[in-house]
């Protein structure tokens, strides 16, 4: 029963964690007629505070697309998508934005970065429009990037820049972290540093992480692993502990 | 079939439509300018010529008191004299049935059997005078349209005094009347004022010059000197009070035409040269972009065999189909353009056919200039681009490389929003984008300080010319100089408030080898109608013994305050004076010489004679005032200003409302069409960087704040530039306009420049509205998956 497995809550945690996701019967179509995709095909899934989701599966299974709509940036066609009492199916333009821009940190696979800011100006252009937001240089300094504030993008290696991304996520403070491939450009050495900061980030901070990825070796650092394809969630393993990104190898 | 490459070129063009579309706007409207102005050009000049050499337009003229026809003979020996035609040419009262004011007019004599053999007539309506008939008048066309008078309709005319009726035979155009206007008048009233012909015997006998000549014209021989001819004509004529000859560059209605074609040369240059380069800048911004776009797709093409040639031919083609829908678009603007300032000329020259003609040349011209330009402005990029190596064009451009802008690191970084500092490191970063776009909006907002500050110029000289210099509300001419008495007449007429009198005195004022011909103006000392000013508008009295010139006659003839003038009557006793000069009128229309008419008497030998009066009159009696002049048979004109300014609102201020509309639309077609373009292309390269911030939480608005940011920046930076520009433009013209018969005085008022700002600040929002809707549709996922 995918459904039991996915509310299952993780063992080993005393206080019953608050619910922040709520999906039922999820599903996204593209196109019409013979043209039609069906990205997302009833996906039910609960997602809880605090938690480290990895999201695993092949290209074009729907993991994007699921990630997209629980981020705000895409409406699904039926089902119900709940962020704790927010309804996101039925939420409008300026709900989606203020949905964002309070409650979700994104970090993308290409990083996203805005060429013309600086770090510390990346970063601190989300803490200009947030509500309770961190002061850049500590959001930068917990992705261990203090020594390079003031440099622009082009002139940061790709693990720096998405460690960027990652300041910049998380410095609003947001409930939820979502990231997409994020070490999906990056080589192993660099794509580790990265995973230590997300990590870190959970750990610290307490926010719901998931990060997608096609990568099965990632599945340990997380503490439940939702395998996902054709569009729904096949299984969800929970792992007994998490294993530090550091000891990863692939 | 087309080949793939080309199809690949429409589906690109498709995809960039809007682009294209503004930039063939934009080059659009210079070449309407071109094909408008050349074309007109070529209309004007063809109809000239061909109207000049089909009716025998004379070379040379001359007014004189009056010769025996036998001086002909003597005028026919003088060396270089090819056909000499003789006439008569005398002012007339008149009266016309419905109209309130008495007008004037100048009639001029037919021989009595066949057609003149120079400056011939063209029959518009009705029929000749018939050989031996009588009662019976040609009329000129502008001032029987501007009465409504037709064939067969009777006019009522004083000759000589005696009133006497005339039926209308047939209308008339002459090559010597393109513009009909009274002699010296700045601005023409043809309900006023006309031009009559009558058989010469009859002219002759009422004016009581039988057997004798006061107007005379002539051909030159082929290679024939004019000067040499003209000064032994006017040695031939002296004694005849010949009043000096002039040629067709001195001619009063030549002149006008060939100022007009001068205005359309300046602006068959100036404006094109704008506006197609600002669509050559466009075009290569355009390109530029495509290009950075299509790294990968040139790379492939090279790679899989295609020549740098064929590659370098294929983007040209991309500029070349937005040059060919730019000339497309210029020559149906120019030629329909062309057509509506057609229909105003006729309100000014009357040709017997003035048809809009394209100029074909002016095609090709528009054609060649903008596709230079536009190959111009892309080949360097396109060269680049097909020259990169397959390999390395592959790969994505590298990153783009920003560093603090110069403002940020004055020390103010602080103060900026990060918003503020995107904007103005975008600029940074595209200097040669910021530099083209700030270009384009100074130049729209440039050129509308032009027609704005022509129609204000004129509007002052007129404020000046009428409110100021000439207070009076009718000016009246005599037949004949007369005593005092006709002053006293006129006073008594109803209505009048006051009189002041006239005396015009024809002269040839010398001053070193300069010389000008020129009808002195005696006025009274202290009057309140006439008014000398010098400059800033300050009223200064008329000495007891010395000439006042405008100070452009006197600048032309390069005499100062206080140098000895030799002045040569030209009638009278033909007396030759000293006088000093010991004043400088500062007026705008014509040029004009102003004495006390006491000392103006005395230099003549002459008691207390006046030739003229201008009268003050009770508006509220104005028609019964009106009335009564025309039964003054001693009148010979009459000046109305009322009339003037009226007519001058309906002709000459219509056609600013026309060139002015050209200016705003042109103008606004460039601030929009230069924002589009800017806030598209950075739209498109920044896709990406848009959309992240959506994601991130920036709403709709929030984001449209950062490119409009930029557009805001680069505004404010080319807006006093471009009124700097305007300014420049409008007194180097209006300085290039300053000629003896009009100058214009610079005037800036605010307003213009309001007005020039709103304009610009009112196309740039809308377009930048406009592109801003696509923010709606910016794709956040797709933007968000790779690098472009």
């Amino acid at each position: 029963m995918v459904f039991m497995e996915a509310t299952h809550i993780p063992a080993g945690t005393s206080v019953p964690r608050e619910r922040v996701f709520c999906v039922r019967k999820l599903s996204k179509t593209y196109g019409s007629g013979s043209t039609t995709v069906h990205a997302l095909a009833g996906v039910d899934l609960d997602l809880f505070s605090g938690e480290l989701i990895v999201l695993l599966g092949p290209s074009g299974g729907g993991k994007t697309t699921l990630l997209n709509n629980l981020g705000g940036l895409d409406t699904p066609t039926s089902g119900e998508l709940y962020y704790r009492d927010l309804d996101l199916t039925s939420a409008d333009e300026s709900e989606l934005t203020r949905y964002r821009r309070n409650a979700v940190g994104f970090v993308f696979q290409f990083y996203n970065l805005i060429p013309s800011l600086t770090a510390r100006e990346n970063v601190g252009l989300i803490t200009e429009i947030a509500r309770d937001p961190m002061p850049p240089e500590e959001a930068l300094e917990m992705v261990n990037l203090g020594a390079r504030l003031d440099h622009f993008p082009a002139q940061l290696s790709g693990g720096e820049q998405q460690r960027v991304a990652i300041a910049r996520a998380i410095a609003k403070r947001p409930q939820v972290l979502l990231c997409d491939e994020p070490t999906g450009a990056l080589d192993v050495r660099t794509g580790i540093v990265v995973l230590e900061a997300i990590d870190r980030i959970n750990r610290d901070l307490g926010t719901l992480t998931v990060v997608i990825t096609h990568n099965a070796v990632m599945a340990d650092m997380a503490d439940r692993v939702v395998h996902f394809s054709d569009g729904r969630v096949q299984q969800v393993r929970e792992n007994s502990f998490r294993v530090a990104p550091q000891t990863l190898k692939w | 079939m087309l080949p793939h490459l080309d199809r690949k070129l429409w589906r690109d063009l498709r995809h960039m439509k809007g682009q294209v579309f503004a930039v063939a706007l934009v080059m659009a409207c210079g070449l309407t300018m071109l094909i408008m102005a050349r074309s007109l050009i070529f209309s004007l000049e063809s109809t000239q010529e061909q109207y000049y050499r089909a009716h025998h337009f004379a070379e040379v003229f001359a007014y004189l008191k009056r010769a025996p026809n036998s001086v002909l003979e003597q005028v026919r020996q003088i060396p270089g004299a090819g056909t000499v035609q003789s006439g008569l040419s005398a002012q007339v009262t008149l009266d016309i049935p419905g109209l309130d004011e008495p007008a004037s007019g100048n009639v001029r004599s037919m021989p009595d059997y066949g057609e003149p053999e120079l400056n011939r007539l063209y029959l518009r309506k009705g029929r000749w005078l018939q050989p031996g008939g009588r009662r019976e008048v040609l009329v000129g066309e502008a001032f029987a349209n501007a009465n409504q008078l037709q064939p067969g309709d009777q006019i009522a005319m004083l000759l000589h005094g005696r009133r006497q009726q005339f039926r209308i035979a047939g209308i008339v155009l002459s090559p010597e009347f393109v513009f009909e206007s009274r002699p010296g008048a700045a601005l023409p009233d043809n309900r006023t004022y006309g031009i009559f012909w009558m058989p010469y015997e009859e002219l002759a006998y009422a004016f009581d010059l039988y057997g004798a000549f006061n107007f005379l014209s002539l051909t030159l021989e082929p290679g024939a000197s004019e000067r040499t001819l003209m000064a032994a004509l006017d040695n031939l004529l002296r004694p005849y009070g010949g009043r000096g000859s002039y040629g067709r560059p001195d001619h009063p209605s030549h002149i006008r035409v060939s100022d007009e074609i001068t205005v359309l040369r300046v602006l068959a240059f100036a404006f094109p040269l704008v506006f197609l380069s600002i669509g050559a800048f466009m075009t290569n911004a355009v390109l530029s972009r495509l290009l950075a776009l299509q790294r990968e797709q040139i790379a492939i093409l090279k790679a899989f065999g295609f020549l740098n040639r064929q590659i370098v031919t294929h983007y040209l083609k991309f500029a070349l189909v937005m040059v060919s829908l730019g000339t497309i678009l210029g020559s149906v603007g120019g030629v329909v353009l062309g057509r509506r300032l057609v229909q105003i000329y006729h309100n000014f020259f009357r040709f017997p056919t003035l048809e809009f003609q394209l100029d074909r040349s002016a095609l090709l011209w528009a054609l060649g200039v903008s596709a230079g330009a536009a190959t111009l402005g892309v080949f360097n990029s396109v060269r680049r681009a097909a020259t990169l190596p397959p390999a390395e064009a592959m790969r994505p451009e590298p990153p783009a490389n920003y560093r603090p802008a110069l403002v940020e690191r004055t020390g103010i970084a602080h103060l900026f929003s990060h918003t503020f500092r995107i904007a103005v490191r975008n600029i940074e970063r595209k200097p040669v984008q910021a530099l083209l776009t700030i270009i384009g909006l100074a130049l729209a907002t440039g050129i509308l300080i032009v027609p704005t500050c022509i129609r204000e110029g004129l509007g002052a000289v007129l404020g000046i010319k009428w409110d100021l210099n000439s207070r009076q509300d009718v000016t009246v001419g005599l037949v004949e100089p007369s005593s005092a008495r006709a002053q006293h007449a006129l006073g008594q007429l109803p209505g009048v408030w006051s009189v002041e009198p006239t005396r015009t005195a024809v002269a040839r004022i010398r001053f070193g080898h300069r010389h000008r011909q020129i009808g002195i103006q005696g006025v009274i000392e202290g009057g309140l109608h006439i008014r000398i000013v010098e400059e800033n508008q300050r009223e200064i009295p008329l000495p007891k013994n010395g000439i006042v010139l405008s100070s452009k006659l006197a600048d032309v003839m390069g005499a100062r305050f206080g140098d000895e003038l030799t002045v040569e009557f030209l009638e009278g006793r033909r007396l030759v004076r000293n006088v000093p000069l010991l004043g400088l009128h500062d007026d705008f229309a014509g040029v004009t010489a102003h004495m006390e008419i006491d000392a103006l008497n005395r230099l003549l030998g002459e008691g207390d004679v006046i030739t003229g009066a201008t009268l003050s009159v009770d508006q509220a009696r104005r028609g019964d005032f009106l009335r009564a002049l025309k039964g003054i048979p001693s009148v010979a004109w009459v000046v109305i200003k009322e009339s003037i300014r009226e007519n001058f609102g309906k002709t000459t201020a219509a056609s600013i409302n026309v060139i002015q509309s050209i200016y705003l639309t042109c103008a606004s077609i460039v601030a929009f069409g230069v924002v589009y373009n800017n806030a598209r292309i950075s739209l498109a390269e920044r896709s990406r960087e848009l959309a992240t911030l959506r994601v991130i939480g920036f709403s709709q608005r929030e984001v449209g704040a950062v490119v409009v940011t930029e557009l805001v920046i680069l505004a404010l930076i080319a807006v006093p530039i471009g009124l700097a520009f305007g300014t420049v433009l409008a007194t180097t013209l209006i300085t290039q306009v300053s000629t003896e018969t009009v100058r214009l005085p610079l005037v800036l008022s605010p307003a213009n420049y309001a007005f020039a700002v709103s304009v610009v600040v009112v196309a740039s929002t809308l377009s930048g509205l406009f592109v801003l809707r696509r923010l709606n549709q910016l794709n956040l996922v797709g933007a968000l998956k790779a690098p472009e």
